[in-house]
């Protein structure tokens, strides 16, 4: 289901990229979130796969950082996933 | 105009060696200007092949430290240090230092620059951020 990409908390993000990070610990995720969003254009939506146990804190504080908008956070047992929206 | 970050090392140990890569990857990331400035014995990690050990004693144990690294799937130090590179991480040596060590130039890693603790301070000066690592 498409959700609406400016809703925050909506139950489906349109993402248009997907960074995988599990099994990588702090810094890395945040590390590899940084180059993969070079990659990117602005207003674009970035899924985060973590497992790291900092990432939860740390995604968060990325964003504020940066700007970039943390639209929302999935959270399935040890594994979050984090939908970014490029500035 | 990006925040700065400024590191000082003055220790060459294994675990001196990764905690300014660490964070001044993590700073990199979130859009900081890095800059580390390596003296006394912290000039050692900016060697070509440079190869920190643990601590003291324990620097018997480096090898199991860097296989539990491994395991855990975390950067090695040189891993480490081409990423912070990439990131756009800057590396400064201590003239004096290098001097009192013996260490030329040409002995450092590529990228490596050789200042004096006035430009450094120069720089640490208007930096949001500075810390010793050790």
């Amino acid at each position: 289901m498409h959700g609406s990409d400016n809703t925050a908390g909506e139950m489906s993000v349109e993402k248009n990229a997907t960074l995988d990070t599990k099994g990588l610990m702090c810094p890395m995720p945040i590390v590899h979130l940084a180059k993969k969003v070079k990659e990117m254009k602005s207003g674009q939506v970035l899924e985060l796969i973590a497992d790291d146990a900092g990432a939860k804190e740390d995604v968060p504080a990325w964003c504020s950082r940066t700007a970039n908008t943390l639209l929302s956070v999935e959270e399935e047992g040890k594994v979050w996933k984090f939908y970014i929206k490029l500035k | 105009m990006a925040e700065k970050f400024c590191m000082v090392v003055s220790e060459g140990s294994f675990d001196k060696a990764m905690m300014p890569l660490m964070m001044g990857t993590t700073a990199a990331s979130m859009g900081m200007e890095v800059h580390v400035f390596y003296t006394f014995f912290g000039l050692k990690l900016l060697k070509k092949n440079a190869k920190p050990k643990l601590p003291g004693m324990m620097r018997l144990f480096t090898g199991m430290m860097v296989g539990k690294m491994k395991k855990l799937n975390i950067p090695s130090v040189d891993e480490m240090m081409k990423q912070a590179k990439e990131l756009g991480v800057k590396f400064y040596a201590c003239s004096t230092s290098m001097s009192m060590m013996g260490i030329k130039e040409s002995d450092l890693i590529d990228g490596a620059k050789v200042l004096g603790a006035s430009a450094f301070l120069n720089m640490a000066a208007d930096a949001k951020l500075t810390l010793f690592i050790g």
